[in-house]
């Protein structure tokens, strides 16, 4: 009965790269109550779960940034009150370097990016009444696309794509955070890794993202690695030293030849 | 601020300048030293080996001699320095270089020698991670961690027996790699020298250069997780454990 030539349906390894999902802060009172008292931000939101890295605008990425008050840089770790500097070198005065957030990107194995709509942004958004047909059906299947949706949370990771990953810049903005979205990226990076056979997934995280980790199942290594990063600057050695963003690390040079090297230092 | 380590070349040998030569990528034949040459004038060369990136490139003119003329007849060893190269290109040049060599009892001689072309066949690194008592991956994985890491840098012993006819015989004894996004961070994984091995700073060597390539492409978070009995290795060569509250942490499956 069937045709001789059926067509062959080729799914791809993720068949959705975006899907709607809906984050909702957790309430305290019955579960059906979805409104909540006016506090930061709404209460239940429609967003855009994307997969795909060329959904991801730079430019968007880097306020992005700057909204959460990160840097690419991991230290000196500005902590919560102090703002990122926004003299980085090579930028633009506007913080992350637009394009070695291009290379970035291209070399991150998973990109993870959400997407909202911009009246679902202001504060007002729950209160706005729902204007005819047309509204409830935009309340009910909102529309959000990331050509006119804002980016409000990212996250990405690193791999060599056969032993290892590592999940860098996983960030949401202020006003929509407490509501799952950043369990939802770390999940889905997660999923994607595992999905391509990849499950030793490590994450270099501060103290203020390691209850996001813990709630997706990270914990620290069952092997007692210590995680070490290379800090060494010119002030606890000396020789040739190397700006990398705000700080100057000290680059080993091969044998140095006496303890009053002629080398010459040139920091400013 | 890139400042350049400057060295004179030393007073003892012989002051020519040293010649730059175009690469040729189909000759992966070593330096042409002889154990027992009297003039120091002989550069560290800088080939490209069999790598997937090869580049005609004439030799920047930057080396200088760091050969100490004078040693002696038997069991020689001789340190040579890598070459410091002033603003490399855009992309990774593939950098190989002779760490030093020596002339076993039997006659015959031993080159150490540095490669970051990542040339690496993947049998012989099983074979080096059993010698250091590692557990064992799968092949397919081990072979497509090497091709997607950003740097491998391996060591390799080369023997040259004392007949010119023979053909050498290439061991691999050391190999490091890391991973990266080409522009912020990067995590070294696997490093691991063959224990005969150990000891002589082959490990510092080859953790060093990888340090020195990730920062000259200003890529400044270089991380990396280290077993509890190699961690005062690498504070000794500059990292610092869980700098300012940044942990590591691991995912684990919940079944």
């Amino acid at each position: 009965m069937a045709s001789a030539a059926s067509p062959i349906h080729h799914r791809p390894i993720f068949s959705t790269t975006m899907e709607l999902r809906w984050a909702r802060r957790p309430v305290t009172r019955k579960p059906h109550v979805l409104r909540l008292p006016p506090s930061a931000g709404p209460s239940s939101v429609p967003i855009y779960i994307s997969t795909r890295p060329g959904h991801v605008d730079p430019g968007a990425l880097r306020d992005l940034y700057t909204s959460c008050n990160l840097s690419c840089r991991r230290f000196p770790d500005v902590g919560p009150g102090r703002r990122v500097p926004e003299e980085e070198e090579g930028g633009d005065g506007r913080g992350v370097p637009l394009d070695k957030l291009r290379v970035a990107l291209a070399h991150s194995a998973v990109v993870v990016s959400v997407f909202c709509r911009d009246e679902d942004l202001s504060p007002d958004a729950e209160q706005s009444a729902v204007v005819g047909i047309g509204g409830l059906v935009s309340k009910v299947l909102p529309r959000v696309d990331p050509s006119d949706g804002r980016l409000v949370g990212f996250g990405r990771a690193v791999s060599d794509l056969g032993l290892t990953a590592s999940i860098y810049d996983v960030m949401v903005i202020p006003s929509l955070r407490g509501m799952g979205i950043g369990r939802m990226i770390v999940k889905r990076i997660v999923r994607i890794l595992t999905s391509r056979d990849i499950y030793d997934i490590a994450a270099l995280c501060s103290e203020n993202e390691r209850p996001l980790f813990e709630a997706c199942g990270f914990g620290d290594d069952i092997l007692g690695s210590t995680t070490m990063m290379y800090t060494r600057t010119a002030s606890n050695g000396h020789g040739v030293v190397k700006c990398a963003g705000p700080n100057l690390l000290l680059v080993p040079t091969p044998k140095d030849r006496t303890a009053s090297s002629t080398s010459t230092n040139s920091l400013n | 601020m890139l400042a350049h380590n400057l060295l004179l070349p030393s007073p003892s040998s012989s002051s020519s300048s040293p010649s730059p030569f175009a690469f040729d990528p189909h000759r992966r034949r070593l330096p042409r030293l002889h154990p027992l040459f009297s003039d120091a004038a002989a550069a560290p060369a800088r080939l490209a080996g069999a790598s997937r990136r090869i580049k005609f490139l004439p030799l920047k003119s930057s080396f200088w001699e760091t050969i100490r003329s004078g040693f002696l007849k038997d069991s020689a060893t001789q340190i040579v320095d890598p070459p410091i190269s002033p603003e490399e290109e855009e992309e990774i040049l593939p950098q190989e270089f002779l760490l030093f060599e020596k002339t076993l009892p039997d006659g015959s001689l031993e080159q150490i020698m540095f490669s970051s072309g990542g040339d690496v066949d993947v049998y012989d690194l099983q074979a080096l991670c059993d010698k250091v008592g590692w557990p064992r991956r799968p092949l397919s994985k081990l072979a497509a961690a090497l091709k997607n890491s950003y740097i491998v840098a391996t060591l390799h012993s080369i023997r040259h027996s004392p007949e010119s006819d023979e053909s050498a015989q290439t061991k691999l004894i050391g190999m490091a790699r890391a991973t990266s996004d080409h522009a912020f961070n990067a995590t070294i994984w696997d490093v691991l020298v063959d224990p005969s091995y150990q000891g002589q700073g082959l490990g510092k060597t080859l953790v060093e250069n990888l340090i020195r390539t990730l920062l000259q492409r200003d890529i400044g978070n270089i991380s990396l997780f280290a077993d509890s009995k190699v961690v005062d290795f690498y504070r000794n060569l500059g990292f610092e454990a869980d700098p300012e509250g940044i942990k590591g942490m691991f995912w684990y499956p919940k079944y």
